[in-house]
């Protein structure tokens, strides 16, 4: 213990809020671990007169600038080449255009139009596109776990996917131009949610079948809350690539391929 | 998007045999934007049998045209198709569980009660099952405290901790209403237990087999040691020197009894314990009565909080109708034509996720296995994983590989491969399997599951738009 108590704790969100009590002397330990337990909320930060303990605030500030770090950092080149990415840009040129002008995040320029319709050719039944979005950190917490596993399982359905497409810059709408351009079946995109405090590594998965630009929304199958503490990356590959199978075997995504699932079971 | 099940209890016990029916209903709990999440959402009984006493044909052996007849008119008289039953379960309990064919009883009425209905014995699950269908589950899982049930039947009292949903730990003890039988009318005593046999010598009074009774009081010495042990069991009172002498298989060992402030009581017993004084104690030709109202002034009621069970004599069949049968977690992957699978052992592995290393997981795969070897063959197992929370393709990989591995021996033998884990990877776990398993190979992978070592399994066939499937984890204790 007392080795422990001289170690330095060099980030504070190292510590696992669930597993830390800060009530002194609680009646019922077992039972406030319990409640704690059952959500990602703060509870038992316990304070220093009206005011939080330092603790507290810092570890609320920790987890508020991890969550807009995720925002305005960039994900690292490195990963990008790592996995073979065709590498693009939106026609947004800054983050902070990014943020202001979501309607340039859902266009590419003629230029990336071409670099595209270059590399990738035959119109592929599947296409995967993999987006920064809001949460640059998701993409490299999850997606070296998630591809090989969304490829697995085509393999178990007799698919494959090939040639991922990577956007920086990136909101969901442009997956429907990548559609376009591709002339894809199903057109699936990962890309990072809007980090909060109690993550900033959450991704989803919209996915669209034969996605056209100013399609309804209504089209698209979403598979949210990808992370490790939510749907653990290689169990959310695998229910993607199924849903990927009955999109291709129903020529149906979002709404639409709920109903002709319940038409079938019923 | 809702679906049911209809689910059948069956309770064989010491003296007395009941059916119930309920209908379960199983929906997805996850938003449209979300992984489907199939939970059992509701339980309702549908119908309610007769209690008849358990057939016996000579005091050793259960009767079973008797008990199946039992069962078809019931399934008649509910308006119910034995097709219709897709899951359910059969306990025999108690002293009963000890006749000499109770293990060919059960397995026979599972086949013949529906599809998929399991076979199920073993005071531990019993108390468990006693204890979920009294409604403590759910008593403590609204109040967030933990909760003991007594369930006093005929021939034993079984005890269950709960909290919420999990299991504490069970205890079981030779206690019950039927242990001594009187004539009501001649007040000859026609039976008693060995074990109060015992008790009656020890404590040197003068009753037997065959002698008649000037009064009820002449029981009390007898009574008094019941009610102090059951006192003891719940951690209440000085410790009875019959203590360990009353005990069936266990007491309480995972947990210190006097913590627990809760307490409900099922079993016929408890519906004693209501009645009034005035009415002959040997009406039902047993100690129940008297123990019942020994059992209301007894100190538990001082140092505990006693709650209102929401069954008590019918606590065990409901349990066994209601809860259990769980289901597998959402995303899963298996080959239905294996489906059914019935009485599977467990094959446990706490999996380190940083130190995994398929050979040595294959290893000890491999090695555990030979504890299922039954005369020079091995019986099929389900391997169950833990700790494998979030794990990188990487992983997942490495483990489908030592399974394969592993279980080299079951593949050359073509039994279908199942695998199982506490943690939501099972669909993907799958896909990996199929990966290294032989073209075609049949093979069962499902998640969020918990069972123990030495539990066995059963799973049926899928249920809810064949999104899980139906779980179900005893015990097979015959004794």
């Amino acid at each position: 213990m007392e080795q422990e108590k001289e170690q330095i704790l060099s980030d504070i969100s190292q510590i696992n809020m669930k597993e830390q009590l800060l009530v002194p002397n609680p009646n019922n330990y077992e039972g406030y671990m319990k409640i704690k337990s059952f959500t990602p909320a703060r509870l038992g930060l316990w304070r220093c007169g009206p005011r939080y303990k330092t603790q507290s605030v810092l570890r609320f500030r920790a987890d508020h600038a991890a969550a807009q770090d995720s925002v305005f950092s960039s994900v690292n080149p490195e990963l990008i080449k790592e996995m073979q990415f065709i590498a693009i840009q939106t026609l947004c040129q800054s983050k902070d255009e990014y943020l202001t002008r979501p309607d340039l995040g859902r266009r590419f320029s003629k230029e990336n139009e071409e670099k595209i319709k270059q590399q990738i050719t035959g119109h592929p039944k599947i296409q995967l596109v993999v987006g920064d979005g809001l949460s640059s950190a998701a993409i490299e917490a999850n997606i070296k776990e998630i591809i090989p596993s969304i490829k697995q399982g085509l393999n178990y359905y007799d698919l494959d996917c090939e040639k991922h497409i990577f956007v920086k810059y990136c909101r969901v709408g442009v997956m429907d131009q990548v559609g376009e351009i591709t002339d894809a079946d199903v057109v699936c995109m990962l890309i990072g949610e809007r980090p909060g405090l109690a993550t900033a590594q959450s991704m989803s998965a919209y996915i669209a079948y034969r996605p056209t630009m100013g399609m309804p929304e209504m089209r698209r199958t979403v598979v949210s809350n990808i992370h490790a503490q939510g749907i653990p990356p290689v169990e959310a590959g695998a229910y993607i690539s199924e849903l990927l199978y009955k999109m291709l075997h129903y020529k149906k995504s979002g709404l639409d391929l709920k109903a002709v699932e319940n038409e079938n079971d019923n | 998007m809702e679906s049911t099940v209809l689910s059948v209890g069956i309770d064989i016990g010491t003296s007395t045999t009941q059916l119930v029916l309920s209908r379960l209903t199983l929906q997805n709990k996850a938003s449209s934007f979300s992984v489907p999440n199939i939970v059992i959402s509701k339980k309702e009984i549908i119908y309610q049998s007769a209690i008849i006493f358990t057939p016996l044909m000579d005091g050793y052996t259960i009767d079973y045209p008797q008990i199946a007849q039992f069962v078809a008119q019931e399934y008649l008289n509910a308006g119910i198709d034995r097709e219709a039953i897709q899951i359910g379960a059969i306990i025999i309990t108690g002293e009963t569980a000890r006749k000499e064919n109770a293990e060919r009883v059960v397995q026979t009425l599972s086949h013949d009660a529906g599809d998929f209905v399991v076979a199920t014995a073993g005071p531990d699950l019993e108390g468990i099952l006693a204890a979920k269908g009294a409604g403590a589950g759910k008593y403590s899982k609204g109040k967030k405290a933990p909760i003991i049930n007594l369930d006093i039947g005929g021939g034993t009292t079984n005890l269950a901790a709960l909290d919420g949903d999990q299991v504490l730990d069970t205890a079981c003890f030779d206690i019950g209403g039927r242990l001594i039988r009187i004539d009501p009318i001649s007040m000859e005593v026609s039976y008693i237990a060995p074990k109060i046999k015992y008790l009656i010598h020890q404590l040197n009074i003068g009753v037997h087999e065959g002698s008649v009774l000037q009064s009820a009081k002449q029981l009390n010495p007898i009574i008094d040691v019941l009610v102090r042990v059951l006192e003891n069991s719940v951690g209440v009172g000085e410790r009875n020197p019959f203590f360990d002498h009353l005990i069936t298989n266990h007491s309480f060992s995972k947990l210190d009894p006097s913590l627990v402030r809760l307490i409900t009581f099922s079993g016929g017993v408890a519906d004693c314990m209501e009645q009034d004084e005035t009415q002959n104690p040997f009406i039902y030709g047993d100690i129940g009565l008297l123990l019942g109202r020994k059992l209301r002034e007894s100190m538990i009621f001082q140092h505990k909080t006693v709650v209102h069970s929401h069954e008590t004599i019918r606590a065990t069949v409901v349990g066994a109708g209601s809860y259990s049968v769980t289901v597998s977690g959402s995303t899963i992957s298996y080959t239905q034509s294996v489906l059914p699978l019935r009485n599977i052992p467990i094959l446990r592995l706490a999996i380190e996720k940083a130190k995994l290393d398929t050979g040595k997981l294959a290893n000890c795969i491999k090695n555990q296995l030979e504890v299922f070897r039954i005369n020079g063959v091995l019986a099929n197992v389900a391997i169950y994983m833990t700790g494998l929370s979030s794990p990188t393709f990487a992983q997942l990989q490495s483990c489908a590989k030592a399974i394969r591995l592993g279980a080299d021996e079951l593949i050359k033998n073509e039994v279908p491969l199942i695998v199982m884990t506490d943690e939501d990877i099972a669909k993907a776990l799958g896909h990996s399997l199929f990966t290294f398993l032989p073209p075609k190979y049949p093979y069962v992978c499902i998640d969020r599951i918990r069972v123990g070592s030495g539990d066995y399994i059963d799973i049926g066939e899928p249920v809810a738009h064949a999104a899980v499937l139906p779980v179900s984890v005893k015990t097979l204790l015959f004794y």
